[in-house]
């Protein structure tokens, strides 16, 4: 209920914000292709305590008549229980305000939920309206490691992901899941932060950020990290510091959102 | 695309691993290589330069799919329609990766093959008819691609494995054993196992690390020859009982 009404206030248009000092940062494991273990050098710059929520998204719409690709595509993939691994369904009526599809509810009692069903561009469109950017590949790593070089921000025991995570936490997908109360998305902030007081880095949403990793070919590919309450540990664990998510840039799926971040001049 | 480690394993191996974090290793060439390997596709050879001549000419419709027109498509003769179908996607997709390249990759069996066409693009639904209501006739064609290519590309990998294509199991061994090197061939033989419940599968020791209660779509086996072996020889006993 606190975690609850703290969020409430959190998503007030100025989203609160951590700032990570400039310097030299450790990222990658050594065993990834894409992202294999090195430094790199940061400038200082702001990321966004919670990741952003329908209440926010929906100010921008209001204020801009914004529409999303969505609802201009009719492409978005929605989840319900009952599909095999990795299986989405495509729902022409979704999107942010229906993020499972009209038949499956809408946000009215979640607007403190993370926004999703929008694709990367949106993100991007919902940042320049206001005054922010999404983070870098690298700077997401950094804010969410907080200093630590272990798989999680808590350390290498993966056991422990249902304290600081929205997951899923089901064998598979063929049942609803509500282990830890939530089956979709949770209010932002329901779960404990990160060691610089960032909620659900891990978890809830996937987050999109800029970025291009070695093996893109494609220039449609677009990033997003974190996993989110669809990912499980016998699925797309990808609610770790290390893990990458790639999705074409149209894609609005109802797991993927994103949090805002700022350069420090 | 995706390959197996048990929880435990993970677990109980992630912080030696994590030792050598100060070290920053130099990526194997090897396993950059074989990434691509792995997400390639192989093409038949009927009417393979007029098919990709149409395919070029196809514009994206609004969904952003390829769709050739209907009139063009139902004109092509049986063996070209399957070179098409092969060889392209029509739906544009949004599935996201579930695992990232790893170093040694070339050293590994996965539980999962990677997505035909880098996930980008999939069958649309004339082509899943094409392929699931023609599947005698298919099955010869796939028969003869693999082995004139001498490879079992990713999309006729997703082929088999999509419509259960149990009647290729003795060719897939043949074509994995020509160079040992594709190692998703194996994948797909545990595949089909696993989808015909096969016992002598579902109690071994492989299943349970690649499919079992704590495994994840990470998880592998490492591709020893006496893994290697074992995988195929029970592949072969499961053909067997499936194919009298």
């Amino acid at each position: 209920m606190i975690g609850t009404i703290i969020a409430y206030f959190a998503t007030a248009q100025t989203p609160d914000l951590i700032t990570i000092k400039s310097g030299k940062y450790r990222v990658g494991k050594f065993d990834r292709l894409d992202s294999p273990t090195r430094n790199v050098t940061l400038k200082a710059f702001q990321i966004a305590k919670y990741e952003t929520t329908n209440d926010q998204f929906e100010a921008f719409v209001k204020a801009t008549g914004y529409v999303t690709d969505a609802e201009k595509y009719h492409n978005a993939m929605v989840f319900e229980p009952g599909l095999k691994e990795f299986r989405w369904i495509r729902d022409e009526s979704a999107y942010w305000r229906f993020p499972n599809g009209k038949s499956r509810g809408g946000i009215t009692d979640k607007m403190t939920h993370p926004v999703t069903s929008i694709s990367f561009h949106d993100g991007l469109e919902y940042c320049k309206w206001a005054g922010f950017r999404l983070p870098s590949l690298n700077e997401w790593e950094v804010a969410c490691r907080a200093g630590t070089k272990t798989e999680y921000f808590f350390g290498d025991d993966g056991k422990l992901i249902g304290k600081y995570a929205n997951i899923w936490h089901g064998r598979n997908h063929l049942k609803p899941d509500t282990t830890d109360g939530f089956m979709l998305t949770a209010p932002v902030g329901s779960f404990l932060p990160n060691q610089l007081g960032l909620y659900d880095m891990y978890g809830n949403v996937f987050e999109f950020c800029e970025g291009k990793l070695p093996s893109d070919k494609k220039s449609g590919k677009k990033h997003s990290r974190g996993g989110s309450w669809w990912c499980s540990p016998n699925s797309c664990c990808f609610f770790n510091s290390v893990d990458i998510g790639s999705v074409s840039e149209k894609a609005s799926f109802s797991n993927q959102g994103f949090r805002v971040a700022k350069s420090l001049s | 695309m995706k390959k197996f480690i048990s929880l435990l394993f993970i677990f109980s191996v992630v912080p030696n691993l994590f030792a050598q974090d100060d070290q920053i290793p130099k990526l194997s060439p090897a396993s950059v290589k074989y990434r691509e390997y792995r997400e390639a596709i192989s093409e038949p050879v009927y009417g393979l330069a007029k098919v990709k001549a149409l395919v070029k000419k196809i514009k994206a419709d609004k969904e952003e799919n390829h769709r050739m027109p209907q009139g063009e498509y139902d004109a092509l003769p049986f063996n070209e329609k399957f070179t098409y179908n092969m060889i392209h996607g029509e739906d544009a997709t949004q599935n996201c990766d579930v695992m990232m390249g790893v170093v040694n990759e070339e050293k590994k069996i996965f539980g999962y093959t990677p997505d035909a066409f880098g996930g980008e693009v999939m069958w649309s639904d004339r082509q899943q008819d094409f392929f699931k209501n023609n599947r005698a006739k298919v099955i010869p064609l796939v028969r003869s691609t693999i082995m004139l290519r001498q490879r079992v590309g990713v999309n006729f990998k997703e082929l088999v494995t999509s419509y259960n294509l149990v009647e290729l199991i003795p060719d897939l061994v043949k074509v994995y054993n020509i160079k040992k090197k594709d190692h998703d061939i194996l994948t797909v033989l545990m595949i089909l196992m696993k989808e015909g419940n096969y016992p002598e599968f579902i109690k071994s020791a492989s299943y349970v690390k690649l499919y079992g209660e704590n495994s994840n779509y990470k998880g592998n086996l490492d591709a020893t020859p006496a893994n290697q072996k074992l995988i195929i020889s029970r592949a072969m006993a499961f053909y067997k009982t499936k194919v009298k």
